[in-house]
């Protein structure tokens, strides 16, 4: 969501509305993750009294789907591709391919 | 069973009960999940206006802002660019709203009747 979007641009890699939101979601699962560990903590904890267990899963139920993990995807810092991204780096297969024959070729 | 938990630092739960410490255990995974796209550390146009104080008639160039701005003046040229701001209400709504319906087919025959 633009309202979780910084005013300033702050990525050097490819840019593209997707990357951008990933790297805004991921922003904001950093800053809300404490937060989330703590109510996860609660509902988790079978010592806790019922209520308040009840409370915190109803808590983190609510929280913005952007504070969320699964909402985050790898994706190529080279085309901000989402499919075939190899983790090691961070770059799409196809990206990759590009490098290597430039590599290869000189 | 109390004394070989302490030696070995191990928490005493002999009812196995769900404290949920699994939690409390795992790491935050923020700062890596944050740092996978590279940052922007500085602009052409951060490092002119950091040396703007140090001296006012410095020549700098910015390679990317000059093809910018060469492309607009050609986009410009061949009458493809920007629209014009609209500074008033009117001005911004004039295009806007409902295409007016075309005159039917019996309509025009009809003022072409009584046209002659």
């Amino acid at each position: 969501m633009s309202q979780f979007r910084s005013k300033k641009l702050d990525l050097s890699c490819f840019i593209n509305v997707r990357v951008l939101r990933d790297h805004t979601k991921r922003k904001v699962f950093e800053q809300y993750e404490t937060q989330r560990q703590a109510l996860r903590y609660i509902i988790r904890n079978t010592t806790l009294p019922q209520r308040a267990r009840a409370q915190a899963q109803l808590q983190l139920s609510q929280m913005h789907c952007y504070t969320r993990s699964t909402q985050i995807n790898n994706r190529c810092i080279e085309g901000g591709k989402s499919r075939g991204v190899l983790k090691d780096f961070r770059m799409a297969r196809v990206c990759l391919h590009g490098r290597y024959i430039i590599v290869i070729s000189h | 069973m109390s004394l070989q938990t302490t030696l070995f630092s191990q928490t005493f739960n002999p009812l196995r009960l769900r404290t949920g410490n699994k939690i409390l255990r795992q790491r935050l995974r923020g700062p890596s999940v944050a740092a996978y796209y590279p940052r922007r550390v500085a602009t052409v146009k951060d490092l002119q206006k950091a040396y703007r104080h140090f001296d006012e008639d410095m020549e700098t160039w910015d390679e990317e802002e000059e093809d910018r701005i060469e492309h607009v003046a050609l986009v410009k040229q061949r009458g493809k660019g920007a629209p014009k701001k609209k500074r008033t209400r009117d001005e911004s709504k004039k295009n806007k709203g409902k295409k007016k319906p075309a005159m039917s087919a019996a309509a025009a025959a009809e003022t072409k009747f009584k046209n002659g």
